[in-house]
């Protein structure tokens, strides 16, 4: 498996993860009835520490990953590597115009400011999952661009 | 996903070419060797400038590595 391939499995699965817990976690201690002040401080202090706990694991699995495959990770992207990336950053971008439309357009008018910003970092963890996916659907089947 | 219709012989001329390794290769081109493998199998369709690069390792117009096979 290419070493970036390894790559785009291990920071897929930790985004997921770490937004699953957090989705969830908000989910079951968010109350909408509740007051809007003590209850953003700790949606803000929740997803800081899954941010950093999820930076910090894919920081680390990056190095183990970067340590035992040396010469492919200081080798410089090659034409098909570059091609992978472009092609699932440039789906990714249109999941991502999509949910920000959703969020921008449609939330304001009907929903609390809490919604709003969860659903526009929602948005940011589809487009960045299907930019994975496509990475390593990429690597695995082919690409033909 | 579906395969383009073009083959290649680069397996062959690496092995003519006393078993050159796809690193030597990718070396040689400026490729990683799992591209190199990935256009071997037909996954990867490389570009024009890296299809004469090949060729030119192996001495031969690029029609002699790669071939069209569709209609």
């Amino acid at each position: 498996m290419a070493f970036r391939e390894k790559l785009a499995w291990v920071t897929l699965g930790a985004m997921l993860v770490a937004y699953a817990i957090y989705f969830s976690l908000l989910a079951a201690t968010f109350d909408p009835a509740g007051p809007e002040g003590p209850q953003t401080v700790r949606m803000i202090v929740l997803f800081a520490a899954v941010t950093i706990v999820q930076a910090v694991v894919v920081a680390a699995a990056s190095a183990v990953l970067a340590i035992r495959a040396r010469r492919e990770a200081q080798a410089r992207p090659d034409e098909r590597d570059r091609a992978i990336a472009r092609r699932g950053a440039g789906f990714a971008y249109f999941v991502l115009m999509v949910g920000m439309i959703v969020v921008g357009v449609v939330l304001p008018f009907d929903g609390p400011r809490w919604r709003v910003v969860n659903a526009a970092l929602l948005a940011l963890v589809i487009a960045e999952a299907v930019r994975y996916i496509l990475v390593i659907v990429s690597y695995r089947r082919g690409w033909h661009g | 996903m579906a395969r383009p219709p073009i083959s290649n012989d680069i397996r062959t001329l690496r092995f003519l070419a006393g078993e050159m390794t796809q690193a030597e290769l990718g070396e040689r081109i400026g490729l990683t060797r799992q591209t190199v493998a990935a256009i071997e199998a037909g996954k990867y369709s490389p570009s024009l400038e890296a299809a004469f690069r090949i060729a030119r390792v192996f001495g031969k117009p690029l029609e002699e590595v790669f071939r069209w096979t569709g209609d």
